[in-house]
Parts: structure tokens; sequence; C-alpha cells
């Protein structure tokens, strides 16, 4: 009696998990382009390292953080292939399948802003908690080489847009990147 | 009447049935090898036999590359990392490779990480004084500040001078393979790249075949579609060519039952003959297997396979006797008739063969053996036990015809001039084109087809994997004196790369430096409170927290008290993977091997090497040189065998004009049949050999059974049939080896079918009897 009065369409869409709804509003980004700050807290230094620069995005593989003066450089992420530059010295190019716990790293992000929850699933327990409006994601590594790095990744957000990105490691040291969309 | 016949062929049954389980019994009981080594003569040099042992029974055999092609790189990547996944569960294998990725986070990493301060080039007293360790810290700092700061910190505090990373440089080494998503694939096609050993040994064929099955499996399971699986490798090779062989072998008998049988039939209309042929030949071959299994107390696949090839011949003799009985004749009449020809021919094809015996090659002698015993084993039952059986079924070729027609046949020996000018013809280009071309390559007489062994070198060259034909051999009295060896030659094998002559070497002491090697570095390694000193010095103006670098106080403090990593501690499946085959021992005497990859310069290369008294192996060479050798004698002994054949055919034959007949028929038929196959490109080797004496054989049948003193017409017409009868065998049963795939089966097939022809065609011509003449000489 009930599916009488349910139109089937909303059904579809109302059991869709919110972590779907999501992915799939995200993944409609095809660019994106915001400023970051950067706190990395580390055990071994005796105060945290800050940063600031720009962050680029074009759907669905690459990905370059920008990083201003004092710390410049640039990392470049573009499908399998990491580059990174610092200064004037030459740039490092790394292919990123042959290094697990860096690409598990970059997909975190990747993952994320092009919607692809397989991808983000491929690495990690994925959870979603909130609502599409106002989200988080807590990746925990599944693969015991990556969790040898990486005790877990946290995301913020509100419907399409990352408010920050807090990485976790294993031997405790911490990042958090907060990102302010470019005007 | 029939019913009858049936009854009187009772006895052609019994004896055939006799035959085959004689062969059965003996060839289920000898001990059959089938390695090379047993056949072949080993190498010159001790080196050299050294590592053809080595990569016959090496560690390396075990080693199987596989190729994933035939789809888009994506699926191939998917059905590389699935496939990897599965087989590296399965406890057939050692270690399972399909990318870069199989290093990190692995057991072979925690016992490098571990060892780094042993093991590592990068430990030098400068490396732990004040101001490096500052450098080092500096470095550290500006990585921790850069995006790779999780990585930097993960191994950069507790190693800030990088011997870790120094380490794993090694260990990634020169492999210049592309990757797709983290698999590894060829450079310059689509074909996902997966390198494994197996746990069994590379000739152990059962574990073999269960690890293969295994690997097709993975395969089958991962959903390819249109991608398809190529896979290489020593292991890989055993078995595609017993496949071969086994469908080849069963395509052959299949075949050429079908053929002689039909051929038989029509010839004697009778299915006795059929049997009957057989009987001798069966009876042969059980003979011989049981004569060399006595004599050498193991009997080789390769005698037995060319051993049969030769007694091909025999196969002639029961159709020489049946053909030539007239219906109703008892067999003493027919015997009489034939049996001088029939003597002599046995006689001479056995002196023929004995010279083998002597050539002092393994192999060769056991060929010998085998060829002579079958021979008068088949040609004594022949002789003593098929004339009760024919008499019996009262066998005999349906009518010899009009005799009329075959003279008209025999006045085609007026061309026996142009057929002796063809011979002459066949010298005179044969030595324009500089004498017949010999085979120098082993991969001739191997059993694998040359698409296998091209897969082969593709893969191998598409993984970087090692030369394995070109190759330095350190010995020493122990592990820790050959790597101590090595480790001499490592400044000179860097120049060598630096000046290009090869890519990058693979060697034992470049992943494990020898135990006094990791003493002296443990002796560099500053005690706990000098360095807790130094690294407070080294930190100053530094942003690092009083405690950052404990961790690297620690290992160093632990590493003073490891004692040296020596290979048998180690258990780490990759690090076992690139060691043992790059050490081993062999009767006491302890050897490292050093592999170049992509050698430009072997000659540089070696002469680097003698230098430092290491001898450099060129196992093709060394490969070619003993079949070259082989060959050689195995032609020799075939020449002296043929001489000394000739001798007895002229101390039968009694007739100068006969005897040159003779000789001429076989000499002309070999030398044009030689001269063919040099026209068609084709090089001698053992094969041919083998082949030849065969052609030589029928040859001799042939001619002895032409110049016999032939009492009639009919006579003359009923040695013709059954000649014609026996090449026809011949020709049927040889013929279809050229339809096999194997290429070795496919050169016998092709020397001997062209032989043969040849062999009744010149024999007919200059050892047969011209009809007008007969009466004269004879009369």
């Amino acid at each position: 009696m009930l599916c009488l009065l349910w139109p089937p369409a909303r059904a579809a869409s109302a059991s869709l998990p919110p972590i779907d709804v999501l992915m799939q509003a995200l993944a409609r980004v095809t660019a994106r382009r915001a400023a970051f700050t950067e706190t990395k807290s580390i055990a071994a230094l005796s105060e945290p390292i800050r940063d600031n620069g720009t962050l680029i995005y074009r759907r669905p593989g690459y990905l370059a953080k920008i990083t201003a003066p004092p710390h410049a450089e640039q990392l470049v992420v573009n499908g399998d292939q990491l580059t990174l530059a610092e200064g004037t010295e030459a740039p490092h190019v790394i292919a990123l399948y042959s290094h697990p716990r860096l690409h598990a790293l970059v997909d975190a992000v990747r993952g994320t802003l092009s919607g692809n929850l397989d991808l983000l699933r491929r690495w990690y327990n994925v959870t979603m908690t909130g609502s599409v409006a106002a989200w988080r994601l807590v990746l925990v590594p599944i693969d015991p080489g990556v969790a040898s790095l990486i005790r877990f990744v946290a995301i913020e957000g509100g419907g399409t847009t990352l408010h920050w990105v807090r990485t976790v490691q294993a031997n405790g040291d911490e990042s958090t990147m907060t990102i302010t969309p470019a005007q | 009447m029939t019913a009858l016949r049936r009854f009187r062929g009772l006895p052609i049954l019994v004896a055939f049935a006799g035959a085959v389980l004689a062969v059965v019994l003996v060839l289920s009981r000898v001990s059959i090898r089938t390695d090379m080594t047993d056949f072949l003569p080993s190498g010159h040099t001790p080196e050299a036999r050294v590592m053809l042992e080595q990569l016959r029974f090496g560690a390396g055999t075990s080693m199987i590359m596989l190729g994933i092609e035939g789809a888009p790189p994506a699926t191939l990547a998917r059905i590389s990392r699935s496939m990897t996944t599965a087989l590296d569960r399965s406890p057939l294998f050692l270690f399972v490779n399909n990318g870069d990725a199989s290093l990190f986070g692995g057991s072979t990493e925690r016992l490098l990480f571990r060892y780094r301060y042993l093991l590592s080039p990068a430990v030098t007293p400068q490396a732990f004084s004040v101001p490096a360790l500052h450098a080092d810290m500096v470095r550290l700092l500006r990585g921790l500040e850069s995006s790779a700061a999780p990585l930097v910190s993960q191994f950069g505090l507790a190693d800030p001078s990088g011997a870790f990373l120094a380490l794993l440089k090694q260990w990634i080494g020169a492999s210049q393979v592309r990757s797709v998503d983290g698999v590894w694939f060829a450079p310059h096609r689509d074909r996902a790249l997966i390198i494994l050993r197996t746990n069994a040994q590379g000739m152990d064929l059962e574990n073999q075949q269960r690890a293969q099955m295994a690997i097709r499996t993975a395969f089958a399971d991962n959903d390819p579609g249109s991608a398809r699986l190529v896979a290489a490798g020593p292991a890989v090779f055993a078995r595609q060519a017993a496949d071969l062989m086994r469908a080849d072998v069963t395509m052959l008998s299949l075949a050429s039952t079908v053929l002689l049988s039909a051929l038989l039939f029509w010839r004697f209309r009778s299915i006795w003959v059929l049997l009957l042929v057989a009987v001798p030949v069966l009876l042969g071959i059980a003979a011989a297997a049981l004569a060399v299994q006595i004599l050498f107390g193991f009997v080789h696949g390769v005698a037995i396979g060319f051993g049969v090839t030769m007694l091909g011949v025999s196969l002639d003799y029961p159709v020489l006797l049946v053909g030539h009985r007239k219906l109703a004749e008892p067999a003493a009449a027919t015997l009489q008739r034939i049996s001088e020809a029939f003597r002599l021919a046995v006689c001479s094809a056995s002196l023929g063969l004995t010279g083998m015996l002597f050539a002092g090659i393994p192999g060769l002698a056991q060929l010998g053996c085998f060829s002579l015993v079958g021979l008068l084993v088949a040609a004594g039952v022949t002789r003593w036990i098929l004339p009760h059986l024919i008499v019996a079924a009262d066998l005999a070729p349906v009518s010899a015809g009009d005799p009329a027609r075959f003279l008209r046949v025999e006045h085609l020996r007026v061309w026996r001039g142009w057929a002796a000018a063809l011979g002459l013809a066949a010298i005179a280009g044969l030595a324009l084109a500089g004498g017949p071309r010999w085979q120098t390559d082993l991969a001739a007489l191997s059993p694998v087809p040359p698409d296998a062994m091209k897969l082969d070198a593709s893969l191998r060259r598409e993984l970087g994997a090692p030369d394995t034909v070109l190759m330095g051999l350190v010995q020493g009295q122990s592990v820790e004196d050959v790597l101590q060896r090595e480790e001499k030659l490592l400044p000179t094998i860097d120049a060598l790369t630096r000046r290009g002559v090869l890519v990058s070497a693979e060697l034992a002491a470049s992943y494990l430096p020898s135990a006094a090697t990791q003493l002296a570095r443990r002796a560099i390694l500053p005690d706990p409170e000098t360095l807790t000193a130094r690294v407070a010095q080294a930190r100053a103006g530094l942003p690092f927290r009083p405690d950052a670098f404990v961790p690297f106080i620690d290992a160093v403090t632990a590493s003073r008290a490891l004692p040296p990593l020596l290979p048998a501690d180690i258990h780490a499946s990759l690090f076992r993977a690139r060691l043992d085959p790059l050490l081993f021992s062999r009767a006491g005497v302890y050897y490292g091997l050093i592999a170049p990859t992509a050698l430009h310069d072997p000659a540089a290369f070696a002469a680097a090497l003698h230098q430092n008294g290491v001898p450099f192996v060129d196992v093709t060479q060394e490969m070619n040189r003993i079949v070259a050798d082989y060959t050689g004698t195995a032609w020799r002994w075939f020449a002296i065998g043929g001489a000394a054949a000739m001798v007895v055919i002229a101390a039968g034959l009694r007739s100068l004009r006969r005897v040159l007949a003779v000789a001429a028929a076989i000499v002309t038929a070999l030398l044009v049949t030689v001269a063919i196959l040099t026209a068609i490109g084709t090089r001698l080797s053992l094969i041919q050999v083998v082949s030849l004496q065969l052609v030589a054989g029928v040859g001799l049948d042939y001619a002895l059974f032409f110049a016999r003193r032939q009492l009639d017409q009919e006579e003359r017409a009923r040695t013709l049939r059954t000649l014609v009868t026996c090449n026809a065998m011949t020709m049927l049963s040889f013929g279809v080896l050229t339809l096999c795939r194997m290429p070795l089966l496919r050169q016998i097939g092709i020397t001997v079918a062209i032989g043969a022809v040849l062999a009744l065609v010149f024999a007919f011509l200059f050892a047969g009897v011209m009809p007008r003449d007969s009466t004269e000489e004879y009369g």
C-alpha cells in the first residue's frame, strides 16, 4: 500500500546514502582554485611550521599545491605522476603507483575532490558524519603499509566546498590545511 | 577362407602383442633421463662447466616471466594486480612481483632498515662527524617543511644521514620498467609484466605443472576478457616442449599408422602385414633400450628419439622379405633369393653405426648402441622368426603385374649419365657455396620452438632482467670469500657503468656486503655518549627538540651490537629472490655471478674482469663450441662408419663394378640431399647426421637389392615394387614429420624425405643392373 503513495523517483533519491549524494555533488565540480593555510605540528620540531599558498584542481586527476615563500615549492600531481619542485633545485618526478604511501595520501584529497568513492575505498575505510550541507569524512587506511605512515585523514566541508583537511600520522605528527575558495 | 586366414594370422597377432608388451615393459622399467647435460659433453673450461650447470639447475631455473596483453592498460593492470595478490598467497611461489611497490612495507624493507648501518655504503667515518650531521639536519628540516614531510619524518629522524635511502636506491637500481597504475609495463607496448619464482626447482616438472596451472587459474579467475597471458622461463619451456612433443607424437603415430596401413593393405591385401612389419622394429626398440640401460645405467630421451628414427630402416626388412615372396612359396626359397643382399645390408648398416659407439661423447655412444642393437635384433627377428609367421599366414604381395611394364621402367636407366652429372653438380654447387653450412647454435637442437625463445628474450629485455649469457664468475672458498672478491670489483664495475660499457650489473655484494665490510662499518659507529654529544652540537641553532634524534642514537647503538647479516640468516623472500641466483655453491666451491644488464661492449667488460682475475663466460659461445665439437665428431664417425661399411660391401659383393655402383648410388644420394638442404638454407647439425645415417641405411638396402644377381624379369619386377613400397613407407612415415610443430622433428622429416627419394632414384639408376647387360654379365 505504501508503495502506491511513495513516488518511485523520490524513493530512489531518498534511499541513496548521504555519502553517495555528497560524492555525486563533488564529482560535478570540474575545476577549483583556492587559497590555503597549512599548520604542521611535528614532534621533532620545537615549533609548528606554517605555510600558505594556492590549490588548483582539475577533474579528475590534476592537483597542484603551490606554496608561497619562505618554504616555496610546487607540488603537482597529474595522473600517476607526482612532481615536486623546491626553489631552484631540479624537480623530483615520482611515479605515484610505485609509492603506495604517497599515493594513498594524494588520493585522499583527490578522491574527495573528484567525488570518487571507489578510489577512496581502495585505500581507506570511509565514514561520513553530518549532512551533505555540513559534512565530515574520516579516512582510515586499510593497507598496513599505508597505516604505518598515516593514522587517519579527516576532511570537513559544506556542500561541494572543502573547509579543511587534517592528516594525523602514525607517529603523532599532524598537519591541518584550511581552505578558502578563491573569488 | 577368411576365417582360416584369420586363424593363420594368429601367430602374427601373438608375436605383435608380445613385441608391444616387450616395448612397454622395457620402456617402463628403464630409467629415462631427459637432461641435456647427460647427452652433451661439458664445457671447455671449469668456469664454463659451472655456469652451464648453474643455468640448468640453478635458482634461475625457477623463474617465470609473465606478460598480460591484448586489452586496455587499465584492464591489464587490474588483472596483474589481482593475479599477483592471488599468487602471492599461494605456497607454490617464493615471490611474485609486478611493480616496484612490492619492495615497500614488506619483510625485506624491515630487514634492510634494521641492518642499514651495516649494509649501507653511506656509512663512513665522515657521515657521523658534527658538520655532516648538521648538514643532514638542515636537509631534514627542509624536507619536514615541504609537502614530503610525512615521508621524511617516517625515516628521516631515525636515519638523518640517509643510510637507508642509499640502500633503497641500490635495490631499485637500473630497472627502467614503465609503470601503469603501479604495475610494471613493457616500455614500448601495452603488456603488463609479472616476474615470479616458484618454490620448486625448474626441472621439478610435477610441481612446475602445478605452479603453472595456478598461474593460468589466477589469470582465468580475474575475468580477463580479451586479454592474453604469455609466459616464459626455463620451467615453462620444459613443459611447453613436453606438451608439444606429446601433441606431435600423437598426431604422428595416428597419421603414419593410417597411411602405412593403407599402403601395406593396398600392396599386400592383408592387415597381417601391418602387424608383421611392426614386430621386428618393436622388438628392436625393446632390445636396444634394454642394452643401453644395461651398458650405461640409464637411457637418454634423445637417444630413444633419434634411435627410433634411425631404426626406421629396419621397417624395410620385413617388407623386403614379404615383398619378395611368391604366393605359397616355402620360406627357405624366398630367403635364399634375398639372403646375400639382406645379410650385406644388415652388416654394413650395423658397421656404419658402430663408429658412434667410439665417438667418446656420452650421448652419441648411447645413440650408436641403441641403433646398433635395435638394427641387429630387428634383422635377426626378420631372418629367423618372421619367415614362419609369413608362411603360416601365407602372406605375399598381390600379383607382380606385367613384367613388361617394368622393363619399360628399367629403360629409364639410360639417364644414369645425367644423374651422375647431378651428383657432380651437387659437389660443384656445394663448393661454390663454400661447403654446407654447419649449425653452431644449440637452439637448433632444442625442442623449444623459436617463437617461445623470442618471447623469452623480449620479456627479459622488457623486465630489465640481466643477460644470462654473458657473465662474470667469481670463485671463492666460502660465501664470505666470494663477497669480498666481489667487493673489490665494485669500483671497476662502477667505472665501466660510467663509461657506458653496461647499464648496470647484478651481483650479490651490491645487495649484501661481506661480513668483513659489515664489521668495518660497525666499527665506525660512534658510541652513544659520543653520538649524543655530536648530535647536540650539530642541532645547535636548528628548531629540533632536544629528543628529536633519540631514535637515530638508539638505532646506531643497537647496530653496534648487531652481528653481520649472513645469507643463511636471510628469509625475506624478495631478498632471497635477489640473492639466490647470484650466489651458489657447487662441490664445495662457492661462486658469485656478475650478470650485466644491457652490456654494450662485452669485450671491454671481459677485459676489465680478466684484469681482476675474474673469468668471463660467454654461455652462448660456450654452448656453440660444444655443439660444433659434437656435430664435428658425429660427422667424422659417420664418415668412418661409412668407410667401414664399404669395406664389408666390397668383401661381400666381390665385384669392383658393383661396389662402385652401390657406393656411387649412396654417396650421390647423400651429396645431392646435402646440396638441396644447403640450397634451402638448412644448417647441418646432429639432426642431419642422424637423418642422413637413416638415408644411407635405406639407400644401402635399395642399392644392394637392385645390385643382386637377379634370376628373371619377374624377380626384378618384384624387387622394384618391393623397394618402391619400402620407399613409400619411409616417405609416408617421415613425410608426416614435416607437419610437426617441433622444429627438430620437422627437420628430420625434411631430410629423410628428400634423402630417401634420392636414395631410391640413384640406387635404381646406378646399382640396378640394365636388363640387356644382365645376361652378359652373369650369363
